[in-house]
């Protein structure tokens, strides 16, 4: 993974595409910006979720101190979380 | 405990009249196998089926006075007390029931005797000169009492099954209140999920009068008073003790065995304590146990049985058994419900009929009056932390809220937790408290729905329907009162009474009693200061503490947990829908009852097609739920069973045509 050059739109392209499948909703439920959370996407098990396919798809731990609205608050935010780990 | 049903309206027809009323009687036979009878006039009919508790050979109904005629599913506890001071004013009677009791009492009183009533009940008393029909229910609607507004006639029973006979009638689902029960868990005020039908509210009474409603008026509000007249804790505990035992010793009264539920739970333990404690004879009590140990409480059960030497009676539940008795559990309860909890109580109440007693004390209630939910938890943390939002250690206290789920007290998605909670602290303040969470986590419900429907949601609209419903000095509730007070009118009344207590039992003919709805314990609790409830996050305080040293201490210091079934590993075997749930899902019934959006419940069934692997979350449990039963709720609308009573167990028949 750390070899491939990723961009944002393949991130968020696969993150879409999960939420879709794990969570029932359509592309078109989901607000790129706001909090997936607030907009009823997602409960409490759905972060821990979302946390899990990071890990495992992006082969990273997400810590205790990554996990705040800065990096979750949106998808766009998520996307923009995993491109900076990735790529940093 | 009984079943009643009522036409009202002018007919001129005898024969049809009383064919109608008899077809609602049969269909809930179940209530009341021990007799049946009717009354017919061209005003109305009354109708009632009974399960014969106090005064086995007199009380049968319709019981008629001079003037009046009375059909009353339920019980009064304190008739002995009522009787006593009426027979002071020379009131005479000629049986022992409660129900005379009941009769005299308005005789005597007039409106007003509805609160000088402790029980549960509903009940319809019909003024043969004046023509008034008078109908009410209790406190807190533990029996039911549903209205039918149909071809300028109510119609009235305890069960909606009932209406299923009336001609040319066909019971519809409205389908924007079906989502708001998705979202409450119950319809809000009197509202039910189905068209033209509405419910009495529990603490109501309405006076009919020429063909229509003429009035109707609430004669019990939670939280009237809000201040609490003990000084001090001990004395508070000393009231509580007191109130509790005399609870539980009214509500044995019976001319029949009475038993009760142990679920291993503390509420029903310190019932079992008090029931010992005056009990004559060795009493039987009845567990559900469960063969996946996640849900089972066994261990707790045995612990409690042995402490007070009771026959234990224990019934096991599988995935096999909840994907079984589904069908026939929906049958009772005629909704849509969100857990298959409901389903082993309905195996328990079998399994209590078979053990020959009639009536159970269950611990209903004391969750909702002594704050032992986790909602209230959660709402006390909301509450807290919104105060300082910044506050490191505030939000801590989020990994002791739900001792039973991993992922609450898993240090390592604290901080997804707490992100998760953040997003209620701006309007925690609203008046729906917990609400809150559960509407948002059930609004994801919409998407199911089919889009012609037009269900929609929105939070503020919702919240200004209910406002008007709340009690006048709402807003001096503190924030876990109203908690309590929505708890109560949602998730209490039309939920867990109705669909966990009230038809689960007596869909075998078993009537359940809840000493913890007594209204002078709920009442003294309600205005009692807030750390004898919940101190800190130790939940039910009053109650641990004052029976510490009655009930084992492994009860008491057990981690409080829900009692839930399995829910969606119910419906699967190895990635497939069972039978049931596959007939019920399958495309042509959800497209042919035309509520759900089958694409979307098949993708739904598709998540799960490769097994389930892990923890299934709330919400996906929800879900299947959900939809599977208001699948099977809506076959039993479209295929009513047919009963018919056998003329041996005809008790009064009077027909007032001539």
């Amino acid at each position: 993974m750390s070899t491939t050059v990723i961009t944002k739109t393949e991130i968020q392209n696969e993150l879409m595409e999960f939420l879709c499948r794990q969570f029932l909703v359509e592309t078109e439920d989901i607000d790129i910006t706001k909090s997936l959370v607030d907009t009823g996407i997602i409960d409490s098990m759905g972060l821990i979720e979302i946390a899990s396919y990071i890990s495992k798809k992006y082969e990273f731990k997400v810590e205790e101190q990554h996990m705040n609205r800065d990096n979750f608050g949106s998808v766009i935010k998520i996307v923009d979380f995993i491109y900076r780990v990735k790529t940093s | 405990m009984c079943g009643i049903a009522a036409i009202y309206g002018y007919s001129d027809s005898s024969e049809s009249r009383k064919k109608t009323l008899v077809n609602m009687i049969a269909s809930l036979e179940h209530r009341g196998p021990d007799g049946w009878g009717y009354y017919i006039s061209p005003d109305i009919a009354l109708g009632q089926a009974r399960l014969s508790i106090v005064d086995v050979k007199g009380g049968h109904q319709p019981m008629i006075s001079d003037d009046h005629i009375i059909i009353f599913n339920g019980e009064i506890f304190n008739y002995i007390e009522l009787r006593a001071e009426l027979e002071q004013k020379n009131v005479k009677f000629s049986t022992t029931s409660d129900t005379e009791v009941l009769l005299k009492a308005f005789e005597v009183y007039g409106l007003s005797c509805f609160e000088k009533l402790n029980g549960q009940f509903s009940v319809l008393i019909w003024n043969k000169k004046t023509k008034d029909l008078v109908v009410a229910r209790d406190r807190f609607g533990i029996r039911p009492l549903y209205i039918l507004d149909f071809h300028s006639k109510f119609y009235f029973a305890s069960e909606l099954k009932a209406f299923d006979q009336v001609e040319n009638y066909q019971r519809e689902y409205y389908a924007q209140n079906l989502f708001a029960h998705g979202l409450l868990w119950n319809t809000f005020g009197d509202d039910t999920i189905y068209q033209n039908i509405r419910s009495l509210p529990g603490g109501h009474f309405a006076i009919y009068k020429n063909g229509v409603l003429h009035k109707e008026k609430c004669y019990y509000e939670l939280g009237t008073t809000l201040t609490s007249k003990y000084s001090s804790y001990n004395e508070a505990e000393e009231a509580f003790k007191e109130i509790m035992d005399d609870a539980v010793q009214i509500q044995l009264r019976s001319d029949v065995p009475v038993g009760a539920y142990l679920s291993g739970g503390i509420d029903s333990s310190v019932i079992l304590h008090l029931i010992n404690k005056h009990a004559i004879n060795k009493f039987k009590t009845f567990s559900i146990t469960f063969a996946d140990k996640e849900y089972d409480e066994s261990e707790y059960q045995l612990d409690m049985a042995k402490s007070i030497n009771s026959e234990h009676h224990s019934i096991e539940i599988t995935y096999k058994s909840i994907d079984q008795y589904l069908p026939e559990a929906v049958y009772h309860f005629e909704r849509p419900v969100f857990r298959t909890a409901p389903v082993p109580l309905y195996l328990l109440s079998k399994l209590v009929r078979e053990n020959d007693v009639k009536v159970v004390l269950t611990g209903e209630g004391a969750d909702e009056i002594l704050w032992g939910y986790d909602s209230y938890k959660e709402i006390k943390l909301l509450n807290f932390w919104s105060k300082y939002p910044d506050s490191k250690i505030r939000p801590q206290l989020i990994k002791k809220l739900y001792p039973h789920l991993n992922h609450y007290n898993d240090e390592k998605q604290f901080g997804m937790m707490k992100m998760f909670y953040e997003g209620f602290l701006d309007n925690i303040n609203n008046d729906f408290a917990s609400l809150n969470i559960r509407i948002h986590n059930n609004q994801i419900l919409q998407n199911y729905f089919n889009k012609e429907h037009l269900v929609s949601f929105d939070k503020d609209s919702l919240l200004n329907e209910m406002r008007p419903l709340f009690p006048k000095n709402f807003d001096k509730f503190n924030i876990l009162q109203k908690n309590q007070y929505l708890e109560m009118k949602t998730l209490l009344s039309g939920y867990l009474l109705s669909s966990q207590g009230d038809r689960m039992s007596l869909a075998n003919s078993v009537e359940g009693r809840y000493p913890f709805l007594d209204h002078r314990v709920v009442d003294m609790l309600f205005s009692m200061k807030e750390n004898y409830k919940l101190n800190g996050f130790n939940q039910k305080y009053i109650l641990k503490k004052s029976y510490e040293h009655n009930i084992p201490s492994s009860i008491i210091n057990r981690p409080k947990r829900p009692y839930m079934a399995p829910d969606l590993k119910s419906f699967f075997i190895n990635g497939k829908l069972t039978d049931n749930a596959s007939f019920f899902l399958s495309e042509g019934l959800l497209n042919d009852y035309g509520i759900f959006n089958s694409k979307w419940v098949h993708r739904f069934i598709s998540k799960y097609k490769d097994g389930i692997n892990g923890n299934i979350g709330y919400r996906d449990n929800m879900i299947i739920t959900f939809i599977l039963t208001a699948q099977i709720a809506n076959y039993w609308m479209k295929n009513p069973r047919s009963n018919k009573l056998s003329e041996e167990n005809l008790t009064i028949a009077i027909n007032d045509y001539n």
